[in-house]
């Protein structure tokens, strides 16, 4: 038979333990609040690759290529995505990251497709590397000679981003002769060739990345260009008639509304994103600072 | 003969799914491919590809993992316990229960796996909503997985016979990853000055079977079919291994005395 003494010794126990265990899970919220705070300081050390080499993780990873390029995929786009959230402008991690998931499956298109636009796109929108962008699309080009889409963004990227016009126009040619290409690409071969530079050839490629755009961010990025791309004819044209207005009134435009009252324009014309026009000090035309459009997209 | 060998086969079997081992590593190869449809949210364009090649990776090695760990104790766990004195007493010959053995840990790869892919592609059903004729790329290379694990199972027996499960599962997880290594060996061979190693490394090509001949996942979540001559001949391949693998431990047990 238990005693009562036993009873109540037991019972002190339980309750003794209890508190023991309360107080415990107490001291740990200081000590995770500090491990999170160091964890912070870590994560803001650079990027590093412990192995760089894609051919040597293709060896040591038993056959399992495939899933391992997948993760080093999933690794680039997450930390393409903390970099821009954290607004840096320093991207050396990527490229490495990029030329290890392809060589680990050279057939992950995606890989070369969406890492060439991380690369090439000028900073803050990306890493500014468009010489990397075009070595990675190559090394996709050979490991994929039948995909015309790859030649399709290298052509994109030699006409964007480094305005080697015959280069693009190349590039669109080469891959408009794949199997399964879409005629337009003869087509636009042919304008880049004739009509490098202009605003309705870079419009036509901006809107074609738009129209097959399968993800969020690069329809997002499109439509970003399309706008900045609007906005620039709009101002060309702004400047023009600011410049007659000059020349008529005998002294330069204060705003817009000087033009509307001189009957140029029925309005004050507003940008892509809906904010009006202004005009800068210099007597130019310009998007207002609230306006939502990036003109230097359009450069 | 066959009935014999049938009977411990389907022993074999029930005793292999009575380890508590086989459904916590079944469970958690099923969690890992449910798992790849939230690991594909946080990526760009590839959410089937991460599901097929995690989906299949997931049933290699845990296959794999279920191989070795059940294949090693094979024939030890009857010396160790004894009963093996009591099945030998009985008309039963030593291949009988080599061969017996053999098939019943096989038979509880096949059904292991047979859950897994049914997992996988349950998987892939409720992430595209639906099934395509594209889908069955994947079951060749489920098969070509399974003449993996066949050969596995081969020589995890092979060692069980010689030596005691730790080592056993040591030699066969050593004969796997170099395996896995062989062509690689064979340039080495080719590169390096001295003959005798450059012969060494030729043996080890030959000798021993090559396991990255049955890895086509890669290529199964780009939606490529495995080829029918890749099938072929890699069946053909497995085949002759595992008579040479299962004939070798059979010579092995024959020779084995027990006191």
């Amino acid at each position: 038979m238990v005693s009562e003494s036993e009873t109540r010794a037991a019972r002190r126990r339980k309750l003794l333990l209890s508190a023991l265990l309360v107080l415990a899970l107490a001291a740990t919220l200081p000590l995770r609040r500090k491990l999170a705070a160091e964890s912070a300081v870590s994560a803001a050390t650079p990027d590093l690759l412990y192995v760089t080499s894609g051919q040597t993780l293709r060896r040591l990873c038993l056959g399992y290529n495939g899933l391992l390029a997948d993760l080093y995929w999933t690794r680039a786009v997450q930390y393409f995505g903390r970099q821009k959230l954290r607004r840096a402008t320093e991207f050396n991690a990527l490229g490495p990251l990029l030329t290890v998931a392809t060589r680990l499956d050279p057939q992950l298109l995606i890989a070369y497709r969406f890492g060439a636009v991380f690369l090439a796109e000028k900073p803050p929108a990306g890493a500014g590397r468009p010489q990397e962008a075009l070595a990675l699309l190559r090394r996709g080009v050979v490991a994929n000679p039948d995909y015309w889409r790859l030649w399709q963004d290298l052509g994109f990227i030699e006409y964007w981003d480094l305005h080697d016009y015959p280069a693009a126009a190349r590039a669109f040619e080469i891959g408009s002769e794949r199997p399964g290409a879409e005629l337009w690409m003869k087509t636009l071969a042919a304008t880049v060739a004739a009509k490098g530079g202009r605003w309705a050839t870079s419009q036509a490629l901006w809107s074609e990345i738009y129209r097959q755009a399968q993800n969020d961010s690069i329809r997002a990025s499109a439509r970003e260009h399309l706008e900045a791309l609007r906005a620039q004819e709009e101002i060309n044209h702004l400047d023009i008639l600011l410049a007659e207005y000059r020349k008529s009134q005998g002294r330069a435009a204060v705003s817009l509304t000087d033009l509307v009252r001189a009957g140029m324009l029925p309005a004050v014309p507003i940008d892509p994103s809906g904010v009006p026009y202004v005009v800068g000090k210099d007597g130019r035309a310009a998007v207002s600072p609230q306006s939502r459009v990036n003109l230097a997209l359009a450069q | 003969m066959s009935h014999r060998v049938a009977t411990i086969a389907l022993h074999t079997f029930k005793e292999c799914v009575r380890e508590r081992v086989l459904y916590t590593l079944v469970v958690f190869a099923l969690l890992l491919i449910g798992a790849a449809i939230l690991i594909g949210s946080v990526s760009i364009g590839i959410d089937k590809v991460l599901l097929v090649n995690l989906g299949l990776s997931a049933i290699s090695v845990f296959g794999l993992l279920i191989a070795i760990f059940i294949g090693i104790s094979l024939v030890s766990k009857e010396i160790e316990r004894r009963t093996i004195y009591n099945l030998l007493s009985k008309p039963v010959a030593r291949y009988e229960f080599i061969l017996g053995k053999y098939l019943g840990l096989l038979l509880t790869l096949v059904v292991n796996t047979g859950v897994m892919t049914a997992g996988f592609y349950l998987t892939l059903f409720y992430q595209q909503r639906g099934l395509g004729s594209d889908d069955l790329a994947p079951l060749l290379s489920v098969y070509l997985i399974g003449l993996e694990l066949a050969l596995v199972v081969g020589v995890a027996l092979l060692f069980s016979t010689l030596s005691s499960p730790v080592l056993s599962a040591m030699f066969t997880f050593c004969v796997f990853i170099v395996g896995n290594f062989l062509d690689d060996i064979q340039d080495f061979g080719r590169q390096v000055h001295d003959r005798v190693v450059g012969q060494l490394a030729n043996l080890l090509y030959y000798l021993l079977p090559n396991f990255s001949t049955f890895n086509q996942i890669t290529a199964a979540s780009h939606g490529q079919r495995v080829p029918a001559y890749l099938v072929t001949s890699s069946s053909l391949y497995a085949l002759l291994y595992v008579t040479i693998l299962v004939g070798a431990a059979i010579l092995i047990f024959e020779e084995r005395e027990f006191r």
